[in-house]
Formats: structure tokens, C-alpha cells, sequence
């Protein structure tokens, strides 16, 4: 197969080649590398690479990825890193509005009418800059006469492979693992990865997040191997039993290789006291079901208590060839029949936040130790949640919170705002994905490779569908898949309350400011367990709690803390008291998107926020809503969080 | 000077001395104001103070307007046009101020158990209103500072009311016994009480430099300087200047700029090199906000409205 440029034109075409999701489990040859930390199973590809920009499609260099392809005059650029951060292409911040606003005339492609095709909008896309990555490497040892992948661990925003000269694969989805088998061309030494990257793609109107718009390989590249039998995916399911002493263990192993030998699964509590040591023989999947444990020690916020799962595959010798370890906690969310969020049995309230991975540096660039410092700033300031807004964050976040008990409402990539709100008017006449049938597979994938990748993670209690993406039958079919696949956790999707009249349950709303003109399909029943609204004033979050809901309430964002601001926050928190039905927010947002620059004029590094680039559309200062600095101090209101989120710890 | 336990009162032609042990107040007749506030030889004022009327604008006030709705307290706040002045010494109220010829009656050893000025502003708003800032100098050379907003119909909410003192260079630090952090009044519950030193004259980092740095409900406030302007001062020692409540706490904010300067800017960088300290006693403060930053309101309770008087004192040089 060819690469085809025109994938990015088509909403169809959105993985070409990809292997398919799994589950973010690491695994090693032995336990050595596990107290390591490193796998003789992976290769970093992290580091410098050759580069060379382009600032059209027409301009690239076309064949760069050629074995035989004269690189004297290609850069070198770090990989992890934006494109943009290395003064290649203009940085530009843009909220609501499609970064090409009154530039290039668009729409997405089918929106209007099933034969639009919009044939060539992001191929011959005045402003779709492309990025064209080399790096030559040698296997590892340990890698040699192996099946080899690659895993890019997010790459803005449509990115195609090759290795020596072949092509390889396609991959959308920004914010989620792509992996390639690599096994058919893979040599010892001397091997050429080549990656193509575009800003845009059609996945951009379905990319159109609050955020610097940036491109590029953005988190970090490995090539992984595999033992000749291997996990490669696995579903731990801890059901806490109703009496919330018991639990039922639930293990499901898909592996791949050689079907000989056997798989040894053990469960240790903190203490390393066994609860569970069972040796299987590898066939290609291997299922634990309903193992009962008594009086497990159940995870929350506060006592983030954690199991550890080892599962060892051995051959028919005995000998050891990988051990996958896996902490997990018990824990059981669900909603009761008086419409009450309850975690383990007791009322969950959410002190959250929504959280941009941002780095004034690095940009989403951003490092182990960026995450460690807002794990600690939680923690000192009673945060006990996070929204990861509004795209799957590093795989390493997920683990922190399991470790440290933050409540995940675990996000997709999906956010299409320029396509149903236009000057503040719900205006969805081209939404995507909406129910554009094209629109459908691609969405429900980037739920998949969301669910696949983390659904392992305790701290993970909701599902969201995405975020201001208007609703339609392709919400509800993203919906479904998470209800088809998990029963262990929520679902959240804020924009459904578009689609549905308020005017018994908030009679003071005036339905002109949140339902489209002409009125819409009403999603309400089929879309989100949970009532979720962003901004709603106390007053009417207060009236819908008053008329008998019928969704337990929540704010996914609210007190948008921009600037000087988080004044009268208790007007929110005193419901928590009144309304056993109201579980809390997420504080719009953590950290001021903000970029740390030299001033030419004064010589000191400095904060520039959207505009101060010359980018234009911009909402200028609108990126600064953090209740950090984007240095990673706190705002003065902090302390005011601190205090507030702390009366419902 | 000799001991005295009174105020030595200089009758000058455009201005009036009051002097004690350690302190030399000049409140000018021309300036419409306190002109100097010496204490053991150091200046405390760069320009008089006057009434202040408006905040660097917020995000929040931004997106809802109320910058636009209020606008007009900008001009009342850069511009000031005093009405009247009103002197009482001892138990002598003046009908008419004293200035030449009837300074020449005076003989230059005047003394007093008090003295009372007050100066009356004229609001630049439409309509007008007034504003009137009143110094009672104690023997002991601490000032009780009177401070009234005349309510009046028809103008637009305030965004702050308060005294605004500008000192001549800028301050070391301060030290305040109140309430930690910065607070206002729809955002002061997650504070401890205590007392506080602050280095420097900090500005919050938020992008777009705006109202920022006020303390609530506070007890007292002391400014350190190690510098003057006087070319003739060598000495580095730091010295104090103490502001403490009358009858209830103050709100305050410390910083090197004005709301003017701080709302010129749309980047920290681009405020002036700080070289000044800018006190901002205020008797009022409008909330935050923060349901939304483009639209919501401050919660109602936290508005100022214009149409009702405002009055607060507190006292400076406290001892």
C-alpha cells in the first residue's frame, strides 16, 4: 500500500495500518527490570532527530522518507517536542473558532450534504504545515531477530510512517498511542524511520480544543518488542460485592506468540501478602472470573489503597520470559435510586479541576516532573479530582492518580465548537460528528482507543465522551460503546444539554441561550449518566436541584478562574450541603496556558499569551484561566480552594 | 524644637505647618491635600493623597462590562478637583482659610491641642458628586484620616472607594496583621488570621496586569523604605511608617503602581520600572467574580452602588 495524501480530506480514513488499542500495561523480561524500571523489551527513540519543515502540502519534500534521500540540508529537531516551540511554524492560541477563521473558507467534509466531499481541503491546505522527521537507528540488541513495533505516544495531528523506504502506516488521534508494526522491514543497524506530519487534517474540526494549536511529535517514540509469548492486552475488573467488604477479581489476558507454557497470576496486597496464585496454560486468552476476596481494603481519594497484580508468562521449562505487573485498587461507583453518585457505597463529591498538560516551555511537551509537581499541588490544596481536559493525556498521569487517589473523568479527544456555537449562538447547521454518518467510525474509535489504553485505571470514574461537540447519534453510539464494554464506571457528556428544553427543570433559563433555533433532536435519555452543565450560576444549578432530578448534577467546568477571579465560590459549595444530588465540579482550569519568552526589549523572560505572536484570529488572554501561573505557582485564589474544596474532603 | 505636648502650627501663605517632637505635616491650600508627611526626617509622600475611584480591570470585569458600565470612574479617579477646604485649630474653626495678609497677624509661635483639615472633591462624573478626605493631627503626630463619599443617583456602580497615598520611592516590604493572601470580599474564606511580612512590593502574575494584591479586614499595615529622594539623605537605615484601623479594619492593597498604570498594560513587562509605593486604604471593595469571565456578574452583595454614602477612617503614623 501507498501513502495517500488525500486521507486527510476523508473523515473515513483515520487509521491505516494501526495496531489496534490495548491496554498501557509495561512489561519485562524479569523482575530486575521491573525495580529498573526498564524493559529489555523497549528502545527509546526520544531524542534528536532530522527535520525539515514545510509550509504547505505543495512545498514538502516529497519522497524525503527515500533511503537514497540527500539530508545535508535537514535540521535536527528534539523529539518529544511542538514544532511550533522550535520557531518553525506560528504559534497560535484560538478558543472557540476554527484556527483558519477568515483565512480559507471550509466545512466538514459531508456536514451539509451526503456528496460534499470537500475533495483536497487539508491536501492542498494553504495553511496545513508539515513536519518531516528522519531518525536513523540501530536495534538494540535485545530487539534483534524479533517482531519490532513502534508506539508514538501522541502526534498533532495526522501523521504518516515509513521505515527504509516502505510505507508503514497512517495515524490520526493527537492524543492517543499509535502503533505500527515495523517486523516486515526492520533491520539490525542502519534502519530510517520516516514521519510525515501535518497540522490538519479533517481530525482537526474534531481537534478544535481551547488550547495553543500546535503540531508535531509531541510525546515520546518507542520501538517495543515482545517475548515469543506475550500480554498483549488485559482487563483487570475488581467488582466490589454489595456488602463493600467483598469483592469478585476478574482478570481477562489476550495473548499473542507462542502457545506454550503457562501464565502464573498473582494478587498481593500492599503488605505482599497473597491473595491469588493460579498457574493457567497460555492459549490465546486466558480468563480469571468472579476469584472471590474477602475484607479487601477498598481505594478512594483519601486511602488510595492498591493491589499489586503479577502476571508471569513462563515457557515449558519454567523459565521466566515476562513478568507484567499492575497495581489496581477496588473501589464501585454507581448511582442510586435517588439519583446519588455514590463511590464504595458513601456520596462522591468532586473537588476538581480541569487540566491542560501544559509546560511554559515545552508547551504539551510536558515532562514526569510537570506531573509530579501538580500531583503535589492537589494535594496540598484538597483537589481531589481531575478532568483531563478536553484529550487522553500521558499514560504516566493516569498511573500518578492512581497512586495518589485523584478521581480521573477520563476524556476523550473530541472537541468540534467552530461547528455548532458561532458568536455565542448554538448554530449546529455543520456540526460534526453530529449524525453524519462518516463521522460515526472515527469517533467511536477515539472512544475505543481511549477505553483499550486505560481501562485498567482504578482512578478513572467517568468517561467522557468529549467536550462542546453538540450531540447526535454518533454521541449516543460513543456512549454505547463505553456501555457495551464497561459497567465499572460513568459516562459524562456535557454538550447533550443542548438538545433538550430545561424549561420545567430550569424555568428562569431562557432556552434561546442554550438550544439551537428551530429546536433538535432531543438526546437527553440516550447520552451521559450524569447531568453535566458548565458555568451554570448557583441560582440555577440550585433550580434544577429543586425539581426532582432525574440526573445526579455536576459542573464539568465552572468558577473560570482567568485572571483576578475565583470570588464567591461558597454559593457553589453550600449546595453540596442542600442537595445530595449535586456532586460537585471541575474549577475551569489548573494552570495559565502561557509561554515563557525572552522580551526582546527588556531582555527577561517573560509570559506571552494568544496574539502576542502576530497570530490572528487569537482570543488573546482568554488562554490564561489557570489556578496556576503558568510557571507552576499558585494564583492568589488558591488558598481559597484550598479552604472550600476542603470541606468535603 | 522644644518638648512640647502640643502641635506647633506654622501659618504659612499657601500651606499649613503642624509640627511636633519627630514629625512635620504640610497640607497645602493649593495642592488640595496633606503636601508632606515627615517623620524622623523622612518623606513620606510624593504627591497628596487623594480620593480613588476605579481598579485595574479585571478578566472578569472585562467580559462582563462593568468596565464600560463605570468607565467614568476613571477620570474621577486620575483627575481631582477640590471644592473646598475647611480648617479647624483647637477649638478655632476657621470661617475663612488663613492666608495673606492675615498670615501676617500670626506670630510663629502658634500651638494647638489638634488640628482638623478637611478637603472637599468634586467628583468629574455626571453627575457630580463629592468626596471629602479629613486629617485630624493628634499631639502625639498620629492622624486620624476621615474619609466620605456623598452617595448620589444616577451613577454607575463603583469599582473601589478609598484613599490612595503614593510615596516617593519604593518600599522594602510591608508587614500586615489581618488575613493571608490576597482577598476581596466575595473571596476571603479560606484565610488564616495572623501576621504578615511581604518582601518587595509583589504584583500577582496574571497575564494581563489588573486589579490585584488587596488585603481585607486588616488591623494595621507598616511600610518599610530604606531610600528617599532627598540628595541630601545618605542614610540607608530602614524606617516605618505605621497605618493602622480607627473603629474598624481597614482593606489595603501595596504596590509600586496605580490602577492606571496597571491597567495600561497588557503585559507585566510593560509596567514602569516600580520606583514608587502606591497605598490604596479603601473603604469599598467590589468582589471578583468568577462564575464566568464573560458575562456573569459579581455576585450582588459585592457590588459598591454610588447612590449611598461610604465612610471610613484610619489612622496614620500610628503609633
Amino acid at each position: 500500500m501507498d501513502a495517500d495524501i488525500k486521507w486527510l480530506d476523508d473523515p473515513e480514513t483515520f487509521r491505516v495500518n494501526q495496531l489496534p488499542a490495548h491496554s498501557d500495561h509495561h512489561y519485562y523480561g524479569n523482575y530486575a527490570e521491573w525495580a529498573a524500571g526498564a524493559s529489555r523489551f523497549t528502545q527509546s527513540l526520544d531524542g534528536q532527530w532530522q527535520f525539515k519543515f514545510a509550509q504547505t502540502p505543495q512545498e514538502r519534500l516529497h519522497g524525503f522518507y527515500a533511503l537514497d534521500q540527500d539530508t545535508t540540508d535537514f535540521d535536527s529537531i528534539t523529539v518529544p517536542s511542538e514544532i511550533e516551540m522550535n520557531d518553525y511554524a506560528q504559534n497560535n492560541y484560538i478558543n472557540t473558532l476554527i484556527p483558519w477563521e477568515g483565512k480559507i473558507y471550509r466545512r466538514p467534509a459531508y456536514a451539509l450534504s451526503a456528496d460534499d466531499t470537500q475533495a483536497g481541503s487539508f491536501s492542498t491546505g494553504s495553511d496545513n504545515t508539515v513536519g518531516m522527521y528522519r531518525k536513523t537507528f540501530d536495534l538494540d540488541p535485545a530487539l534483534r531477530g524479533k517482531a519490532v513495533r513502534v508506539r508514538f505516544e501522541g502526534v498533532e495531528r495526522a501523521m504518516y510512517l515509513w521505515l527504509n523506504g516502505h510505507f508503514i502506516g497512517y495515524a490520526e488521534d493527537s492524543f492517543t498511542p499509535s502503533e505500527f508494526d515495523l517486523t516486515p522491514y526492520i533491520q539490525d543497524e542502519g534502519n530510517v524511520m520516516a514521519v510525515e506530519v501535518f497540522k490538519h487534517s479533517t481530525a482537526s474540526w474534531i481537534e478544535d480544543q481551547d488550547m495553543f494549536r500546535f503540531s508535531g511529535i509531541f510525546r515520546s517514540v518507542s520501538l517495543l518488542t515482545q517475548p515469543v509469548t506475550h500480554v498483549e492486552d488485559m482487563t483487570i475488573r475488581p467488582v466490589v460485592a454489595d456488602n463493600f467488604k467483598d469483592a469478585r477479581f476478574n482478570l481477562s489476558l489476550k495473548l499473542a506468540g507462542e502457545r506454550a507454557g503457562s501464565v502464573h497470576i498473582m494478587v498481593k496486597d500492599a503488605d505482599g501478602n497473597g491473595l491469588l496464585d493460579q498457574s493457567l496454560p497460555v492459549t490465546t486468552a486466558v480468563d480469571l472470573e468472579d476469584v472471590d476476596f474477602h475484607d479487601v481494603h477498598l481505594w478512594d481519594n483519601h486511602d488510595p489503597y492498591l493491589y499489586q497484580l503479577l502476571v508471569e508468562i513462563r515457557d515449558e521449562s519454567g523459565k521466566l520470559l515476562e513478568v507484567v505487573p499492575y497495581r489496581f485498587g477496588f473501589r464501585r461507583i454507581e448511582i442510586n435510586d435517588d439519583h446519588v453518585v455514590l463511590l464504595n457505597g458513601k456520596r462522591l463529591i468532586i473537588n476538581g479541576v480541569n487540566r491542560h498538560e501544559w509546560d511554559d516551555h515545552r508547551g504539551r511537551a510536558i515532562t514526569m516532573a510537570d506531573m509530579t509537581k501538580d500531583i503535589a499541588t492537589f494535594k496540598e490544596n484538597n483537589i481531589n479530582a481531575v478532568r483531563t481536559c478536553h484529550y487522553p493525556d500521558q499514560i504516566s498521569w493516569y498511573y500518578l492518580c492512581d497512586q495518589n487517589g485523584i478521581y480521573m473523568m477520563a476524556e476523550n479527544n473530541l472537541e468540534s465548537h467552530a461547528t455548532w456555537q458561532k458568536m455565542g449562538a448554538i448554530e449546529p447547521s455543520y456540526n460534526v460528528p453530529g449524525s453524519v454518518p462518516q463521522w460515526k467510525d472515527v469517533v467511536v474509535d477515539r472512544a475505543r482507543s481511549n477505553y483499550e489504553t486505560f481501562k485498567n485505571h482504578t482512578a478513572i470514574l467517568f468517561w467522557s465522551l468529549g467536550n462542546e461537540s453538540f450531540a447526535g447519534d454518533n454521541l449516543v453510539a460513543m456512549n454505547q460503546f463505553y456501555k457495551e464494554h464497561d459497567d465499572s464506571r460513568l459516562t459524562h457528556y456535557e454538550g447533550v444539554c443542548h438538545t433538550h428544553d430545561y424549561s420545567k427543570q430550569i424555568p428562569s433559563l431562557d432556552p434561546k441561550g442554550y438550544l439551537p433555533a428551530g429546536g433538535t433532536k432531543d438526546y437527553r435519555d440516550q447520552i451521559s449518566d450524569v447531568e453535566s452543565w458548565m458555568y451554570l450560576p448557583p441560582k440555577q444549578v440550585e433550580e434544577y436541584l429543586k425539581n426532582n432530578p432525574d440526573k445526579p448534577f455536576m459542573e464539568c467546568e465552572y468558577m473560570h478562574d482567568m485572571g483576578n477571579s475565583d470570588g464567591g465560590m461558597g454559593s457553589y459549595i453550600e449546595l453540596l450541603d442542600k442537595y445530595p444530588q449535586y456532586f460537585g465540579g471541575f474549577i475551569w482550569d489548573f494552570i495559565d496556558q502561557a509561554i515563557a519568552v525572552k522580551d526582546p526589549i527588556s531582555g527577561k523572560e517573560v509570559m506571552r499569551y494568544g496574539g502576542d505572536f502576530d497570530d490572528r484570529h487569537s482570543d488573546y488572554e482568554f488562554s490564561g484561566d489557570g489556578l496556576m501561573f503558568a510557571d507552576r505557582t499558585p494564583k492568589p485564589a488558591m488558598q481559597e480552594v484550598r479552604y472550600y474544596y476542603g470541606l468535603h474532603k | 524644637m522644644a518638648y512640647t505636648n502640643k502641635l506647633h502650627v506654622i501659618y504659612g501663605d499657601g500651606a499649613l505647618g503642624v509640627a511636633g517632637d519627630d514629625f512635620h505635616y504640610i497640607f497645602s491650600y493649593e495642592r488640595g491635600g496633606l503636601e508632606s508627611m515627615k517623620i524622623k526626617g523622612k518623606e513620606w509622600l510624593y504627591r497628596v493623597p487623594t480620593p480613588t475611584f476605579w481598579r485595574a480591570t479585571t478578566d472578569n470585569d472585562r467580559g462582563n462590562g462593568f468596565n464600560i458600565r463605570s468607565a467614568q470612574w476613571v477620570g474621577a479617579d486620575l483627575f481631582q478637583k477640590c471644592v473646598n477646604i475647611d480648617l479647624t485649630v483647637g477649638d478655632h474653626h476657621f470661617d475663612e482659610l488663613p492666608v495673606a495678609p492675615r498670615t501676617n497677624d500670626f506670630m510663629g509661635d502658634e500651638e494647638a491641642d489638634g488640628v482638623v483639615i478637611s478637603y472637599t472633591f468634586e467628583t468629574l462624573t455626571s453627575p457630580a458628586t463629592h468626596a471629602t478626605v479629613s486629617y485630624e493631627v493628634q499631639v502625639d503626630g498620629q492622624i486620624k484620616v476621615g474619609v466620605h463619599y456623598t452617595g448620589k443617583d444616577g451613577l454607575p456602580e463603583l469599582p473601589v472607594f478609598g484613599l490612595r497615598l503614593i510615596m516617593p520611592t519604593e518600599a522594602t516590604g510591608f508587614t500586615y496583621e489581618g488575613l493571608s493572601g490576597e482577598t476581596y470580599p466575595d473571596r476571603m474564606a479560606g484565610v488564616t488570621h495572623g501576621t504578615f511580612a511581604i518582601k518587595g512590593l509583589p504584583v500577582a502574575k496574571y497575564l494581563v496586569p489588573q486589579e490585584n494584591g488587596m488585603h481585607m479586614a486588616t488591623d494595621w499595615v507598616e511600610i518599610t523604605r530604606d531610600t528617599t529622594q532627598n540628595n541630601a539623605d545618605h542614610d540607608r537605615t530602614p524606617f516605618k511608617l505605621k497605618v493602622a484601623k480607627d473603629d474598624q479594619p481597614i482593606n489595603f492593597s501595596c504596590l509600586p503602581y496605580t490602577a492606571e498604570e496597571l491597567e495600561n498594560a497588557t503585559h507585566l513587562e510593560e509596567l514602569p520600572l516600580a520606583r514608587r509605593t502606591v497605598l490604596v486604604i479603601a473603604g469599598a471593595v467590589r468582589g471578583v467574580g468568577g462564575i464566568d469571565s464573560w458575562g456573569a456578574d459579581v455576585e450582588q452583595k459585592y457590588h459598591i452602588a454610588a447612590d449611598k454614602d461610604i465612610e471610613f477612617s484610619f489612622i496614620m503614623n500610628a503609633k
